[in-house]
């Protein structure tokens, strides 16, 4: 029997989701290996059981988490699928700030004022912070980056369907960059997270003439203290390192990792 | 072996006609302010100048090339060979060797150093026929340098600079062109018919070239290589190592640029159309990456960026020097230093392990 897998979306814009019918080209191959029970953006059936579920999205309100924990309990392996999965991505950064007081900056004082007073709106802020899945369940493997790689993500596939788990080196993207052969971006007097971001993204922006942002995370031992002092050598105001830092990593600094 | 003499533009043209035959490399611009070896078209812009005196900031410069030229020989990921399982569950192998044949020019003393070193290493122990393919079907063209490049070479003071052999042809800027030395077979085949000038006085003019020379030539040691080897063989419980590598990011860069550094890591790739067929393939590795000497189990050699610092510098100045029976492994281009971001640079810390040993 072949393995069944499923696509799961929690807070996420879906754009995994899309990477991955970006796959076109192997698709028909991939269908040939496994079967997709459950699959939002192409399917409409669900299955008891899963062998491998990829979650798209970060966790924010309790119903989440309980679909979570349910999704785990029906999986063999479960993959965090994408920087939101992962890390909390961007919208980690309303960690910052109470829950009704990011929905009144969102959506104005009045519902600002319903979301805690009526009843059927208290699921919407009834989170106090955006968590990764991690967080609330044992994941098996992250897929990481904002959207994911699909050249890793049909390389996870390939180990899981041979049984084993692909090694996945704690490398900084300068050494993708180097692989690539760039000019390092320090060197056109520009600031770059390269450093201190986990690789696996072939240096995709750096390739294309922009700075690496840090969507992949920040790495297990990365040296925040040299990083930062690196950038105000480099003349960036305290402000704009911590809004550098806080784009894809504001989970990672909140909770002291590194 | 023969000597001829070239105006510049004759020795462009000469090699931009050779590059429609064979793929050839040159130094070019890359960014910016880098240097990549990339491959001569009809429109690329190749420069001799920085061959004069003076050293402008367009000219070429080893130290601001992040993948020297020696990297052509060893890509950052290569198929070593490709697998496949028969019904019967037998496996075959295949090998995949690169014999495409390839020019590779404008390189420096130091870079044509490392891959003499290299040479070396891949022949050593159990030969490495994917080096040793293309090393074998790669035609180089050197030349001398009679100013450093910028403020980062040190090539002189770690025995770098006189490098001559391993070189096809090599070259010697004149005041009235290029002086072309034919070092080896290949060489000659490469420059025959090239319609350059048989040079009758080659001694004279490789005087007059020594005595433009700049001298110091480029940033001293206060030590020889041998006698740094020595040193760094008791400096293992040295400050200097954690005070060269507390801002280290361990990113691993100074390895992946180093013109002498090789290791890799080996990985099996399978095809998703076709389960029982695949390739194994190496990727460029480096000592400095925080998991490069952890093993099964996850016991680590070498924890920590001080440890590895040292093992980085041991192995260029005393570990492959001792083994190989050469000089230095470091040849001085000057390159770790200049692409680090945090400014970690071999040369200043062996200047500091020398300058604290004392006399």
């Amino acid at each position: 029997m072949k393995p069944r897998i499923a696509f799961f979306d929690m807070a996420s814009c879906e754009g995994c989701q899309l990477a991955l019918l970006d796959c076109e080209d192997i698709f028909l191959d991939l269908l040939e290996l496994v079967d997709i029970v459950e699959f939002r953006e192409a399917l409409s059936e669900t299955s008891p059981r899963i062998d491998i579920a990829f979650i798209e999205g970060s966790i924010h309100r309790e119903m989440d988490a309980d679909r979570l924990r349910g999704i785990r309990a029906r999986s063999r392996l479960l993959v965090a699928l994408g920087a939101c999965a992962c890390n909390g991505n961007v919208q980690a950064r309303s960690n910052l700030y109470s829950p009704a007081g990011n929905l009144g900056a969102v959506y104005g004082p009045g519902d600002r004022d319903r979301v805690q007073t009526d009843p059927e709106w208290w699921p919407l802020w009834a989170h106090t912070r955006v968590r990764p899945l991690r967080e609330l369940v044992r994941v098996d493997y992250e897929l990481r980056g904002c959207p994911m790689v699909k050249e890793e993500f049909l390389h996870l596939l390939k180990r899981l369907l041979l049984g084993s788990l692909p090694h996945t080196a704690a490398h900084a993207v300068c050494v993708e960059c180097k692989q690539q052969g760039n000019e390092c971006v320090f060197e056109r007097g520009e600031t770059c997270m390269g450093q201190i971001t986990w690789a696996g993204c072939h240096a995709i922006c750096i390739s294309h003439g922009y700075r690496c942002d840090g969507c992949r995370g920040l790495l297990p031992d990365a040296n925040l203290a040299a990083h930062r002092a690196l950038m105000r050598a480099r003349g960036l105001s305290e402000e704009t390192i911590e809004d550098r830092y806080r784009l894809f990593c504001s989970h990672e600094i909140d909770r002291g990792r590194p | 072996m023969d000597a001829f003499l070239a105006s510049k533009r004759q020795f462009l043209d000469w090699l931009r006609h050779t590059a429609a035959d064979t793929e050839t490399f040159f130094p070019q611009p890359l960014g910016e302010a880098s240097f990549q070896f990339a491959r001569v078209r009809p429109d690329s812009p190749l420069r001799l100048e920085d061959w004069d005196s003076g050293t402008p900031r367009e000219a070429f410069r080893a130290s601001a090339n992040p993948v020297p030229p020696g990297k052509l020989l060893s890509p950052p990921g290569e198929t070593l060979f490709r697998f496949r399982r028969d019904p019967d569950g037998r496996l075959e192998f295949f090998p995949v060797l690169d014999d495409a044949p390839r020019i590779i020019a404008g390189i420096r003393p130091c870079d044509l150093h490392a891959i003499h070193l290299l040479d070396g290493i891949q022949s050593a122990g159990v030969p490495d026929p994917h080096y040793l393919s293309r090393r074998g079907h790669t035609t180089l063209i050197a030349h001398d340098c009679l100013q450093p490049c910028d403020e980062h070479c040190f090539c002189d003071a770690v025995g770098a600079l006189r490098q001559r052999q391993g070189a096809d042809l090599f070259l010697t800027p004149m005041e009235d062109g290029l002086l072309v030395e034919v070092l080896s077979e290949k060489g000659a085949a490469l420059v025959e018919g090239a319609g350059f000038s048989p040079c009758g006085d080659r001694e004279a003019r490789l005087a007059w070239a020594e005595g433009q020379r700049a001298r110091p030539f480029g940033r001293p040691l206060p030590a020889s290589p041998e006698a740094i080897a020595g040193i760094l063989a008791g400096s293992g419980a040295s400050p200097v190592w954690r005070e060269h590598s507390e801002r280290c990011f361990s990113c691993g860069t100074c390895n992946l640029v180093c013109p002498t550094c090789y290791c890799f890591d080996v990985s099996d790739d399978i095809d998703l159309a076709a389960p029982a067929e695949g390739r194994r393939c190496r990727t460029w590795d480096g000592c400095m990456l925080p998991d490069f000497a952890q093993v099964a189990g996850g016991h680590d050699f070498r924890p920590g960026t001080a440890a590895r610092q040292h093992h980085r510098v041991a192995r260029k100045f005393q570990y492959l020097p001792r083994q190989m029976a050469t000089g230095s492994h470091c040849v001085g281009c000057g390159r770790c230093g200049h692409q680090c971001t945090v400014d970690i640079d071999i040369y200043d810390i062996v200047k500091d392990l020398v300058e604290r040993a004392g006399p």
